[in-house]
């Protein structure tokens, strides 16, 4: 694929962010920064920015502590991928990771359990979460998914891929639309990014 | 003793938590990797304060962002002031959120509920 190709395709696929790499501090720092400048200027809406700003955080903070790493021709590294990009007036966050084949059950049922949940549940699920669970020694307070579901509003759509004998690649999309339910409850419709 | 202030970073909010007047104030955002390193001397602040509060503390909530690892924290901050509402003494948390952010609201709410606390759930116009 020639170059032109590649940024013409980014182009109509809307791509905001396309990221592969180990998540470090610091490239979380960066990415946020990048992000935060970008709403402010494409996103007109401040309860949508937060939503996305949130999410993100979410996102990038599981696969800082969640990633698994990967030998490659004896290198070991964290890698996993972000990707942002805006499509029929949704912002779509994925994410993927390695992680580890024992840890894909506990995972699944987690994730089909918030996206069996009503707004109602998800947040009585998220209170009782929070107040009984013990921050994991990863740092995790086991509330990612539920809040990224909360926040989203929409269902988080999830796959694993069987990659060896120990390792599992998890790639997750959060969804976010950035149209409003207004005062009166009628959608507003706000500007979109391209 | 000392009063606690703490500079907000671009990752953690500002804290400023006076010991003789009882108003302990949080904002800005709270989104850092490491949790406990941030959140522990805060808690080993309230847990001195909790000996000897003044008679009313007021607790000043008036955050933009945190992440899911500062929430459980957050939440052990209202249980440390709860000891000095459960020992008699006034308490009132202050939850200010940006009027178009319902979350915030509901998350105030949630909290509210979960600790047992008082709370004022304060709503503030965008900057």
């Amino acid at each position: 694929m020639n170059v032109y190709t590649k940024f013409r395709s980014m182009m109509d696929n809307h791509i905001i962010l396309s990221f592969k790499g180990e998540i470090t501090s610091d490239i979380i720092t960066m990415v946020l920064q990048i992000m935060e400048s970008r709403l402010e200027a494409e996103e007109a809406k401040s309860s949508v920015k937060k939503k996305i700003f949130n999410i993100l955080v979410e996102c990038m903070q599981n696969l800082y502590h969640h990633a698994e790493a990967e030998v490659e021709a004896e290198i070991t590294t964290r890698k996993a991928m972000l990707e942002m990009y805006f499509d029929d007036s949704y912002y779509n966050i994925i994410t993927g990771n390695y992680m580890k084949n024992e840890e894909v059950e506990k995972l699944k049922s987690r994730l089909d359990k918030v996206n069996s949940l009503t707004k109602e549940e998800l947040r009585g699920f998220y209170r009782e979460i929070l107040d009984n669970n013990l921050i994991s020694k990863k740092g995790g307070a086991n509330l990612g998914m539920i809040d990224m579901a909360r926040k989203s509003g929409e269902k988080l759509e999830y796959h694993f891929t069987k990659v060896n004998d120990s390792l599992t690649f998890f790639d997750l999309k959060v969804r976010i639309s950035n149209k409003k339910k207004g005062k009166k409850g009628q959608e507003e419709t706000l500007q979109s990014v391209s | 003793m000392d009063n606690l202030f703490i500079e907000g970073t671009k990752q953690t909010p500002e804290v400023k938590f006076e010991a003789n007047t009882g108003i302990l104030e949080i904002k800005g955002r709270s989104i850092p990797e490491n949790t406990f390193e941030f959140f522990n001397p805060v808690l080993l602040w309230l847990e001195e304060y909790s000996k000897a509060p003044v008679e009313k503390t007021i607790v000043k909530v008036n955050l933009e962002y945190f992440n899911t690892s500062s929430s459980k924290y957050i939440l052990e901050i209202f249980k440390r002031v709860k000891t000095v509402f459960t020992d008699g003494h006034n308490v009132l948390v202050e939850w200010y959120y940006e009027e178009d952010d319902e979350e915030m609201m509901e998350t105030g709410e949630d909290y509210e509920d979960v600790s047992g606390l008082p709370f004022e759930l304060i709503s503030v116009e965008e900057d």
